[in-house]
C-alpha cells in the first residue's frame, strides 16, 4: 500500500475495533437505507397495501400479505421493518443534507471572518455566540414552528440550528492558520484575499470540521426524530424515525412495545455508531490527544 | 582542566558500543547505533552533528530519559564503574540529578511557568536530600548568584516568563548544579539565544566548570561554540562517532571525510561571496528567461527600494470599553510597542544588503514591510519609484516585483497543495504564464533550483528540510522578481544543506541580476552573502556600510558588542 496520508489514517482507525465496528455498520445501514425498495418485503408509503386487520401484530407474525413481520406491524397494519428502513433512509437524508449545508455556510462564515477580523469578525462571532447560547433544539423548534411542518421547513431549521457550531469550529481553525508563514508567503505573492482563503486557509482547517461534521449528523439526526416526535417536523405521509416512535408511543402502557421501541434502538444504535466513528476520527485528528 | 590528550586511568563515564534504537512502522530506527567514548573527571566533551545524528539521543541515553518505544538494545554505561544500563527507574532517579544532571535547549519548555524559581529549586533540592523552608531559600538564592543573577534575594520569587531567555537558561543551569553533579549534559544550551547572550553563557560555564571541576558534554551542531569550550570533540552521523579527539585536533586537522565537509560548509572559513565547498552537491539548471519587462529598469547599482522613515507599533487591540476610554482621554493605548522606530534604507539594483539584528531588533518586521506582507504604521516603501503597497483604509500590495523566502521552510508551504501548484500558483494569477505552459514552466524552475522537475506533483512532506526551501526559492523566483526579502532562510536548516542553500543564493542571485534583503542573526552567513550591512538595535539601525568595512573596523559600540560574540574557529595551522 503506498504511505499517503489517507492510508495511514485508515490504518491507525482500524487499529481501534470498536470504532471500526460501528464504522461498518454505519455503512451497512446507509448502503440498506439507499436501496431500500430493493430490500423491503412491503413500501410502507403504499396505502394500498396496507391491511389494517394487520395492525399491532407482535413480532414473528405472519400477515395477509404472506411474509413475516419479523418486528411486527404498526397501529396501520404497516410493517414496522421496513418503516424503519424507510424512516432511516429520510432521516439520514435530512442529516446530511441539513448537516452538510450547515457545513458550507458554516465554514466559509467562520474563515471570512478570521480573515477579515476587525468588526465584521466582531459582529459575526458575537451572533454565533449568542446562538450557541441556546440549546440547538429549542432554536429548531422555534424555526419548524414558525415555518410550519414539511421537508425543507425541517431543513432550514437544522441548519439554522446547526451552522453556529461550524462557524465557531472554522474560525477557531482558520485563526490559527491565518497566523503561518504559508498564509503570509501566499499574501506576499500577492494572491487576492478569496483564493488565500479558499485554496489556503479553508482546506487546512478542513480537519477539525469533518470531526464537528461526523458528531453534528448525528446530532442533526436525532433532533429531526425529536422534531418529528413532537409534530413540528415531517408530515405524517414521510414518517421518519421520530414519527414512527411517536405513533406507537401511545399504545406503549398496553403492551404493544415493539411500535415504539425497535424504532427508538434503531435509531439509538444509529447515533452510538456515528458517534463512535466521530469520536475515533476526532482522536485521530486533534494531534493534541495523540501521544 | 585536565590534559585534554591523555585519558586518566579511571573515567567517570564510560559509554561502550551503546545503541539506543526506536521500533517504527518501517523496521528500527537506530538513532545511536555503536557508540563508544569516555570521559575524565572535569573533561568536556563537545558532541557534535548534524540533526539526526544520534547526538541528543547519546546524551538522553546516559541519563535514563528514553520514551518508550524506544530503548537500549545493547552497550553499557559505567559511572564511575558502576553500570547504569539497565538498572531500575527508582535507582536511576537517585542519580539523576544528583550526580548528572541536564540543561535543555529551550528553558522555557523546561522550567514549569506558574512555579516560582524558588520553589522549582526548592523542589530540585528535596530530590535528593531535605531542607527547612529558610535553609532552601538560601540555597536557592545562593544557587542564583552562582550563575550570576543580579539580586537574587528578589528574584528567587520571580516566575519564569519575568525573566529573559538568556536568564531562564541561567535558572536552568543553576538548578542543573545544585547538587554539585559529577558529569551536567548540556543539549543545544545555547541555540535559542541570541550570540552576545550565548557568548555570556558561554563564557560563564567555563568559568564554572572549571571552578567546580564538573564534567561536561556539551551537544551542539555549531563546531565554533563547541571549539570554544571543549577540551575534546566528538563528531557523530548517523548514530555514530565517526571522529574523536582533543578539539583543536579535529578542527584545524581533521582525519574523518565527514568532518572535513561539516568544517568545509562553512561560510566563516571561506572567502565572501565564493562557493561553499561541499555545498554545490547538486548540478543546477539555468532559470527559463524572464518574460515580464526589464526595459525600465535601472541600472545595476543604481538605488531601487528605498525604505523612507518607516515606522512600525504595534498596539495590543483595546475592547469597547477602553477605546471610549481613550477617545475621551480616560485611559492610554495598552502596550505600545515601536517594533521599528524610524528607518531609513535603500537597496541597489543588484544588491545583497545584510539586515542584522538579535531578537526584537525588528529587522524582521522591517522585512515583512519591505515585502508588503506588513503595512508600515507611517513612512513609505517605494520599488523603482513606484509603492510596493496601496493607500487607503485597507492596504494591499500592488507589486510582484518584490517576493519574500521565510525562515522555516516546513511552515511557509502548504502541506495540501502539490508543489507543482504551488509554484505556478502566483504566475497562474498573475498571469505570467499561460495554464498551458505552467507545466514546463514550474519544471524549468524546479531544475533551476536542484530539484527533478518530475517532483512537481509530490506534497510538501515528501521532502527534507533544505528540499522544501528550494521549493520556496522557486515559488519566490517563478514571480520573476527583481528583490526577494531572505527571512534567516538558513537558520533552520542543518550546516551542509545550509551551504548548498547558500549556493543557489549565491548563483541564482548572479544569473537573474537579483537584489537581496537577507535577515539574519548569523554574522558569518551575512559576511559572506552580503556586499552591504545594516546593523539593527532596538526598532533602529545603527551603523549600515560596505560589509568589508564593518567586520573589519565596526564603530557602533553594539556593532563592536556583536561582533566580539560571535564563537571563532580555530584556523587550520598552515
Amino acid at each position: 500500500m503506498r504511505d499517503t496520508p489517507l492510508s495511514r489514517f485508515l490504518n491507525e482507525f482500524r487499529r481501534n475495533k470498536v470504532a471500526t465496528g460501528a464504522a461498518v455498520f454505519v455503512f451497512v445501514i446507509v448502503f440498506i437505507a439507499l436501496i431500500a425498495p430493493l430490500v423491503t418485503p412491503q413500501d410502507p408509503y403504499d396505502l394500498a397495501h396496507l391491511v389494517l386487520r394487520d395492525a399491532r401484530r407482535p413480532p414473528g407474525y405472519v400477515g395477509t400479505g404472506g411474509y413475516t413481520h419479523w418486528l411486527g406491524t404498526d397501529s396501520q397494519g404497516r410493517d414496522l421493518l421496513s418503516a424503519i428502513i424507510y424512516g432511516l433512509r429520510i432521516s439520514l437524508q435530512m442529516g446530511i443534507i441539513a448537516s452538510g449545508t450547515a457545513f458550507v455556510i458554516g465554514a466559509v462564515v467562520g474563515c471570512a471572518a478570521a480573515y477579515i477580523g476587525g468588526r465584521f469578525e466582531s459582529l459575526v462571532m458575537r451572533i454565533v455566540d449568542l446562538q450557541l447560547s441556546f440549546p440547538a433544539i429549542l432554536l429548531a423548534f422555534v424555526i419548524a414552528a414558525i415555518l410550519g411542518q414539511g421537508r425543507y421547513q425541517l431543513i432550514l431549521a437544522l441548519i439554522f440550528a446547526q451552522y453556529a457550531y461550524f462557524a465557531r469550529t472554522a474560525h477557531g481553525a482558520a485563526a490559527a492558520e491565518r497566523q503561518k508563514d504559508y498564509v503570509e508567503a501566499a499574501l506576499s505573492i500577492p494572491l487576492s484575499p478569496w483564493r488565500v482563503v479558499l485554496r489556503h486557509i479553508l482546506p487546512n482547517s478542513l480537519p477539525p470540521l469533518i470531526v464537528v461534521a461526523t458528531v453534528q449528523i448525528a446530532s442533526a439526526i436525532s433532533l429531526e426524530a425529536t422534531l418529528s416526535f413532537l409534530g413540528v417536523g415531517l408530515p405524517p405521509t414521510e414518517p421518519s424515525l421520530g414519527m414512527l416512535i411517536a405513533n406507537g408511543f401511545q399504545y406503549l402502557l398496553s403492551g404493544r412495545y415493539w411500535i415504539s421501541i425497535y424504532p427508538g434502538l434503531a435509531l439509538i444504535i444509529f447515533i452510538v455508531s456515528l458517534n463512535l466513528v466521530g469520536d475515533q476520527i476526532r482522536d485521530q485528528l486533534n494531534p493534541r490527544l495523540r501521544r | 582542566m585536565t590534559d585534554p590528550v591523555t585519558t586518566p586511568a579511571t573515567p567517570l563515564l564510560e559509554v561502550t558500543n551503546l545503541k539506543t534504537w526506536f521500533p517504527s512502522g518501517r523496521g528500527e530506527v537506530k538513532a545511536v547505533d555503536g557508540v563508544s567514548f569516555s570521559i575524565a573527571p572535569g573533561e568536556v566533551l563537545g558532541l557534535v552533528g548534524e540533526s539526526g545524528s544520534g547526538k541528543s539521543i547519546t546524551g538522553f541515553s546516559i541519563i535514563g530519559l528514553i520514551d518508550e518505544p524506544g530503548r537500549i538494545v545493547e552497550g553499557s554505561i559505567k559511572l564511575e564503574g558502576r553500570e547504569l544500563v539497565g538498572l531500575p527507574s527508582h535507582e536511576l532517579r537517585a542519580i539523576r540529578g544528583k550526580t548528572i544532571s541536564m540543561v535543555f535547549q529551550d528553558p522555557m519548555m523546561t522550567l514549569n511557568p506558574v512555579l516560582s524559581i524558588g520553589t522549582q529549586i526548592k523542589l530540585a533540592l528535596e530530590a535528593h536530600e531535605t531542607f527547612s523552608s529558610a535553609e532552601a531559600r538560601e540555597r536557592a538564592i545562593k544557587a542564583l548568584r552562582q550563575v550570576r543573577i543580579s539580586d537574587p534575594e528578589r528574584k528567587v520569587d520571580f516566575f519564569p516568563h519575568q525573566f529573559s531567555g538568556g536568564m531562564r537558561q541561567r535558572v536552568a543551569i543553576a538548578i542543573a548544579l545544585l547538587h554539585r553533579p559529577k558529569l551536567i549534559i548540556c543539549d543545544e544550551p545555547t541555540t535559542a539565544l541570541d550570540v552576545s547572550i550565548q557568548a555570556e553563557i558561554l563564557a560563564e560555564m567555563k568559568e564554572l566548570v572549571s571552578e567546580l571541576g564538573t564534567a561536561l558534554i556539551w551537544i551542539s551542531h555549531d563546531l565554533a561554540i563547541v571549539s570554544s569550550i571543549a577540551d575534546r570533540v566528538a563528531v557523530m552521523k548517523s548514530g555514530n562517532i565517526v571522529e574523536i579527539g582533543p578539539a583543536l585536533g579535529v578542527l584545524t586537522k581533521p582525519q574523518h571525510d565527514y568532518t572535513r565537509a561539516l568544517l568545509d560548509a562553512l561560510p566563516s572559513r571561506a572567502k565572501p561571496g565564493e562557493l561553499l565547498l561541499r555545498g554545490s552537491g547538486i548540478a543546477d539548471a539555468a532559470p527559463p528567461p524572464r518574460k515580464s519587462a526589464t526595459a525600465n529598469l535601472p541600472h545595476l547599482g543604481s538605488p531601487y527600494l528605498v525604505i523612507d522613515d518607516v515606522v512600525k507599533r504595534f498596539e495590543k487591540p483595546a475592547g469597547l470599553f477602553r477605546n471610549l476610554a481613550i477617545k475621551s482621554g480616560l485611559s492610554q493605548p495598552l502596550n505600545v510597542v515601536h517594533a521599528v522606530a524610524g528607518v531609513s534604507l535603500t537597496v541597489k539594483r543588484g544588491e545583497v544588503l545584510g539586515l542584522v539584528g538579535e531578537s526584537g531588533s525588528g529587522k524582521s518586521t522591517l522585512g515583512r514591510m519591505a515585502a508588503g506582507i506588513t503595512v508600515p504604521t507611517s513612512g513609505t516603501i517605494g520599488l523603482n519609484g513606484q509603492p510596493v503597497m496601496s493607500t487607503g483604509r485597507a492596504p494591499k500590495k500592488i507589486t510582484t516585483r518584490i517576493q519574500t523566502i521565510f525562515q522555516d521552510p516546513f511552515a511557509s508551504l502548504n502541506g495540501r497543495m502539490r508543489i507543482g501548484d504551488i509554484i505556478a500558483e502566483g504566475p497562474l494569477a498573475h498571469r505570467l504564464v499561460s495554464r498551458a505552459e505552467a507545466a514546463v514552466y514550474v519544471g524549468q524552475w524546479l531544475a533551476a533550483v536542484g530539484l527533478d522537475p518530475s517532483f512537481s506533483n509530490r506534497f510538501p512532506h515528501q521532502f527534507s528540510g533544505g528540499q522544501r526551501q528550494r521549493i520556496a526559492i522557486a515559488r519566490a523566483l517563478a514571480m520573476q522578481p527583481d528583490v526577494i526579502v531572505c527571512d534567516e532562510p538558513v537558520a533552520s536548516l542543518d550546516v551542509s544543506i545550509q551551504a548548498q542553500i547558500i549556493n543557489l543564493l549565491i548563483r541564482l542571485r548572479a544569473e537573474l541580476d537579483l537584489s537581496l534583503v537577507f535577515i539574519s542573526h548569523d554574522l558569518s552567513v551575512v559576511r559572506h552573502l552580503c556586499d552591504r550591512v545594516a546593523i539593527m538595535y532596538q526598532g533602529r539601525i545603527v551603523e549600515e556600510g560596505e560589509a568589508a568595512a564593518i567586520y573589519a573596523d565596526p564603530q557602533h559600540a553594539y556593532t563592536q558588542r556583536l561582533l566580539a560574540a560571535v564563537p571563532v574557529l580555530p584556523q587550520a595551522a598552515e
